[in-house]
Order: structure tokens, then C-alpha cells, then sequence
């Protein structure tokens, strides 16, 4: 199950009413989103929206039926467990050889402000200013150590770039935290702190 | 060795500002609480003055900032008599003058000789011209973040002991912690502020650290980058500051010392600057 699946599973558990609707679900061979909203004394449109919702998801089916020439739907439960399985390491980064070999170095004129610690070479955090105009703020990037060793050890603007797999090594950094050190370079490409310049 | 200064030229008296302020607040005291009031008030100033002294030597060992004390402290003492007899004109008696004159004469003239040998003077200026010299291309590239600058083999007792010789000769004064010790070079007329605290955290400062590993990372400040004349390719500038003191470092270390002292007084930087 992907993370955004499972957000909407976890989504329509946490309604008040979700428990009520899947007792009826479980209870009743079929039942209609109008029946549904007179026994739990719930707006139509909300016991409607729950229903559709579950059918989306294929937990509950639906079939048409014709009375007096006005077709509903009567939604009937498919499975009796739900289980919510993520695997979270489908969203951990692994390091590409293109993305460790991507040459980068600080940007000029970046205007990050960096803060280094008192005891050890490393970057604790980056302050970057982000927005236009009143909407103006700054932006404290705390860094872990592996990250802020890193950092320490990008190259300057206008310096040779250098990849990321050199400079982790430079900085001593253990290959197997590339993932929060990818994480950290995407974040302030993003914020136009790093640059890979082109033929770098 | 080329004479062309990569600094702009020192023009700033902050320096010479809080000696001659004594002046104003003197006067000013006279004029509102009488002559005796404001003598006293030099004194007092004269007084925080040699402590100032007595501070910096203390921090660096360097003995001519104890001389520097011992001068304020003489000045302290012969404002104090003269402003308790400043109604009978001590001036005229014969032993007032004698301790006075003779005093100044004494004091006068090694202070000369502390000045015109640089004995007193703080290297910042020449450490940033010595840093600034290899350092032809152009192209700016400011950041704020230290860069490391290369690995240097030493023991802690070899470090500390190069600490003390920068601190004793002005060159830097040190900030040591339980992983390191991290130099900071201060040009004249800046050093109250750095010593007092006044300029802020030394970290933001320009500065040299030496690690336990003997890592070395260098920090060159905006101001400091801003007072070359042109916009200096920063990396290299920064290579170069880390290089000056792993020059420093091993000169030292062979016990030649005074080359590092030849070298900076080979720019002939000004005296006050």
C-alpha cells in the first residue's frame, strides 16, 4: 500500500461516525447510504460521501437498484479486515549512481546564511530566506551531523564542483547515510543554495 | 617582496578614538564640576585603561601590553596627586616635576621604540595582505561558511604552543575549546572591540581553527573581504589565510619564529594600522 492509500483508509477511520457505518456494513447483507443516514441520524450527503469513498478504496461494492424507476446504489462489504501496511522503505531515497555523481557547489550570492559549530567541523544549520515582499521569512534548516559535515565540505562558489560521492568522502561521511545527505541536496537545490553548473 | 597593497588603505581611528575621548570628557568635567572633578574623572579613565592593559596581557602574555599597563598605571598615580594638590600648583616642586618628567622621559621613549619595532601593534593587517598576496584571479564568490583548507600533523603541545607565540605577538588571539583552538586575526583599532566582546562572537569573525585531528578550516568575515580592493576569488583567498598559518605554523615549529615576525614586518604596514 502506498503512503497516500493509506492516508485515505486512515482518513475515513478517524470520522466520528466511521465505526457506526462499518457495524452496519458488517451487519447488513446491503445497505443504502439513505438507510444509512436514518439509522445513525447522519446527513445523506455525509453518509453518501463515507460510502462512495469506501467504494473507491474496493472495500465496500455497489449495485444499482430500480425503485419505482429511481435508481440508488446499495453498497455491500468486501472484506472484513483492513489492514494498513506501509512499507516506508519505498519512499527512503536510495542513492542512484547518477545522483551521487552529480557535481554540485555552493551558488553565488545564495544568501543562505550557514552556522557553524564551535567544536567540530560541521554546519549546524542554514538559514535561507524564502518568499517575496511582506511574505518575506527565514527558514532554519537544522542539520544532523552527517549533513552538516557535508555541507562543511561543499565546494565554494566558483570552486571546482565536486560529486557527491567525492565530497562525502572529503567529509568523511559514511555511504550508507547517503539518503539524508540526497535529501539535504535536493532541499537546497530547491531553495537555489547549490548549483550543479552545466559541463561541472 | 612587492609593495602593492591588496587592502584598502587603514583610514578608520576607532583606534585612536577612545584615548583621545578622555580629552572632551575631561574638559567637559572641568567645565561642570570644577577642575579637581575633572582630573579625577581622567584619572578613573586612565585607571580602566591600564586595566584594559592588564586584561590583554593576561590574554596574550604579550609583555609590551604589560608595559602598556604599567605606563597607564604611572599616568593613574600622577593624575591622582596632581588633582589632590591641583590648588597649590604641585608642578613647581621640584621632586613632583622630577618624578613626572623623568618618568614620561622613561616612559616616552620606550614607547617610541614599542611602536616603531611593532612590539605593540596588532598583525591583522598582515595577515590579511600575506593571505591576499598569492591571490590574483578575481570573481568574488563570497559565502559565509568556513572552508576546510588541508590536514596539518601536530601534537596538542606543539599547537598550544603556537597559540601562545600568536597571541604573544599579536599576530591572533586564541579561543580554545576541549576540540580545538581557533585563531582570530585582529587589526588595529579593532582589538577593543574583540577583546572587550563588544564585536560580537568570534565565530563570525575571519579566524583560523585547528582541530584535534589537525583539521584546519579558515572563516574570512564580509568586512574582512570587503576591506581588498577587489573582489578576490574567495576560494583561493581563503586557501591562501589557512596556508599563512600552516607557514606560521611551521616555521614555528623549526624554531624560527622570528622569520614569521620578518615576514610581516616586511610589509611595512603602518605602524597604527
Amino acid at each position: 500500500m502506498d503512503f497516500h492509500t493509506a492516508s485515505k483508509y486512515a482518513s475515513l477511520l478517524s470520522k466520528d461516525y466511521a465505526e457506526d457505518i462499518f457495524a452496519l456494513l458488517v451487519n447488513y447483507q446491503a445497505i443504502s447510504a439513505s438507510e444509512v443516514a436514518a439509522r445513525l441520524n447522519l446527513h445523506i450527503k455525509t453518509a453518501q460521501d463515507f460510502l462512495e469513498a469506501l467504494e473507491a478504496l474496493g472495500i465496500v461494492s455497489k449495485e444499482e437498484v430500480l425503485e419505482k424507476k429511481r435508481p440508488y446504489y446499495r453498497y455491500i462489504l468486501q472484506q472484513t479486515r483492513l489492514v494498513i501496511d506501509i512499507d516506508l522503505a519505498q519512499v527512503k531515497q536510495e542513492p542512484s549512481h547518477h545522483s551521487l555523481s552529480l557535481r554540485i557547489r555552493e551558488r553565488e550570492n545564495a544568501g543562505a546564511r550557514f552556522s557553524a559549530a564551535r567544536n567540530d567541523d560541521y554546519i549546524t544549520s542554514v538559514a535561507i530566506w524564502t518568499g517575496e515582499g511582506r511574505e518575506r521569512e527565514e527558514r532554519k534548516i537544522k542539520l544532523t551531523m552527517p549533513q552538516g559535515k557535508f555541507l562543511f565540505h561543499l565546494p565554494f562558489p566558483k570552486a571546482q564542483p565536486m560529486s557527491v560521492a567525492e565530497i562525502m568522502q572529503k567529509a568523511g561521511v559514511d555511504e550508507n547515510l547517503a539518503p539524508e545527505v540526497l535529501d539535504l541536496v535536493q532541499l537546497l537545490e530547491k531553495y537555489d543554495v547549490v548549483e550543479s553548473p552545466p559541463g561541472g | 617582496m612587492s609593495l602593492v597593497r591588496k587592502l584598502k588603505p587603514d583610514r578608520s581611528i576607532t583606534g585612536a578614538l577612545i584615548p583621545l575621548s578622555m580629552l572632551p570628557i575631561f574638559g567637559l568635567a572641568s567645565l561642570i564640576f570644577g577642575i579637581y572633578i575633572g582630573m579625577l574623572t581622567v584619572t578613573v579613565m586612565v585607571g580602566l585603561w591600564a586595566l584594559y592593559y592588564l586584561y590583554v596581557f593576561l590574554r596574550t602574555r604579550s609583555f609590551p601590553q604589560l608595559f602598556l599597563c604599567v605606563y597607564a598605571i604611572f599616568l593613574c598615580y600622577m593624575f591622582a596627586v596632581a588633582a589632590e594638590n591641583v590648588n597649590i600648583n604641585r608642578f613647581e616642586q621640584l621632586e613632583y616635576g622630577l618624578a613626572y618628567f623623568t618618568g614620561l622621559a622613561f616612559f616616552g621613549m620606550v614607547l617610541i621604540y614599542l611602536f616603531v619595532t611593532r612590539r605593540v601593534k596588532w598583525r591583522g593587517r598582515e595577515i590579511f595582505e600575506l593571505a591576499g598576496e598569492p591571490v590574483e584571479e578575481i570573481g568574488d564568490g563570497y559565502t559565509s561558511r568556513p572552508r576546510p583548507v588541508g590536514k596539518v600533523a601536530y601534537s596538542p603541545e606543539q599547537m598550544r604552543g603556537f597559540t601562545r607565540f600568536c597571541a604573544r605577538h599579536l599576530i591572533a588571539v586564541p579561543y580554545p575549546t576541549s576540540k580545538n583552538i581557533t585563531l582570530v586575526p585582529i587589526k588595529m583599532g579593532e582589538e577593543y572591540g574583540r577583546l572587550l566582546g563588544l564585536s560580537g562572537d568570534y565565530r563570525d569573525a575571519t579566524w583560523v581553527n585547528f582541530d584535534v585531528d589537525g583539521e584546519i578550516s579558515v572563516h574570512i568575515a564580509h568586512k574582512d573581504y570587503l576591506d581588498y580592493r577587489e573582489q578576490l576569488a574567495f576560494d583561493p583567498l581563503c586557501a591562501s589565510l589557512g596556508q599563512v598559518f600552516i607557514d606560521f605554523f611551521e616555521l614555528y615549529n623549526k624554531g624560527e619564529g622570528v622569520r614569521v615576525i620578518d615576514r610581516m614586518d616586511d610589509l611595512r604596514i603602518g605602524i597604527f594600522s
